[in-house]
């Protein structure tokens, strides 16, 4: 499995778009957990492991509720988090020396821990 | 159900937490090797005590899981098992409550692990915690300021 930051980005995203649901970003960074527990994820570029694991980490419990449907987290609050893990659009450009590495568009080639759209 | 079927050392997890400042830093493969201080010498028949055997199991252990789950420090308990704290998401949403993080617990003796998401007040406390079960079921269970479970849906 490979993971790259415009593919964690793109997750957190489309939570905000509503585009995904909360729950099930939180079931795609689960996988990708799974996936770092039993086989080989690789990052891509590699020096951005760290910044990529801390977006999945984040998205992983992203819909713990407070109660009933109500979520513990604001959009606003998402937000945030989005910046603060993998930080904001265009980080990863602006430092990124393997351009080769920054035109790969998002990959998960295990479809089944792809996001849904 | 009792209160440390879900959450055993709760009062440990926010107050005893062992902070790593080189814990985002480390590399399995550079740390493996690497014992921090020297075990002192001990004489073949005095067994470890319990608080060395614990300090051994995160040393030991901790490159296996430090950097993924533990960037916000790890605990050794007293059932042999180490607990690795991620970071606390904050929120502004939530009164009381001001975030959350993850906790991955690995049991020393068995090689088991298991997770779950705990939601914390201000004051420190744990409030909610959410396991990641087998079957993919998402349950909080609640708690008061005290420690007391309130209920769970």
């Amino acid at each position: 499995m490979e993971i790259d930051l415009q593919a964690v980005r793109r997750v957190f995203e489309d939570v905000l778009n509503g585009s995904m649901l909360r729950e099930q970003a939180d079931r795609w960074a689960h996988a990708v957990i799974q996936e770092e527990e039993t086989a080989v994820v690789t990052y891509s570029p590699p020096r951005e492991r760290e910044r990529i694991w801390a977006g999945v980490m984040y998205l992983y419990g992203i819909d713990t509720m407070t109660g009933p449907n109500a979520y513990l987290h604001t959009d606003d609050d998402i937000s945030r988090g989005m910046i603060a893990s993998i930080g904001a659009v265009g980080d990863e450009v602006a430092d990124d020396n393997s351009v080769g590495s920054r035109a790969t568009v998002a990959t998960l080639h295990r479809k089944q821990v792809g996001p849904h759209h | 159900m009792t209160f440390d079927d879900l959450r055993p050392d709760m009062d440990a997890a926010s107050l005893d937490v062992t902070r790593t400042a080189d814990a985002t830093t480390e590399r399995p493969a550079l740390t493996i090797m690497v014992t921090p201080r020297p075990i002192p010498p001990t004489s073949s028949n005095e067994p470890l005590s319990p608080e060395r055997l614990r300090q051994i199991d995160r040393v030991f252990f901790g490159p296996f899981f430090r950097e993924k789950y533990g960037a916000a420090g790890d605990k050794a308990l007293q059932n042999s098992r180490i607990r690795y704290y991620g970071p606390v998401q904050p929120t502004n949403n939530a009164g009381e409550l001001v975030g959350r993080r993850y906790v991955h617990e690995f049991d020393t003796m068995t090689g088991m692990t298991r997770g779950w998401h705990e939601t914390l007040d201000r004051m420190g406390n744990i409030r909610q915690i959410r396991p990641e079960r087998d079957d993919g079921i998402k349950r909080h269970y609640q708690f008061d300021s005290n420690g007391r479970y309130k209920g769970s849906w």
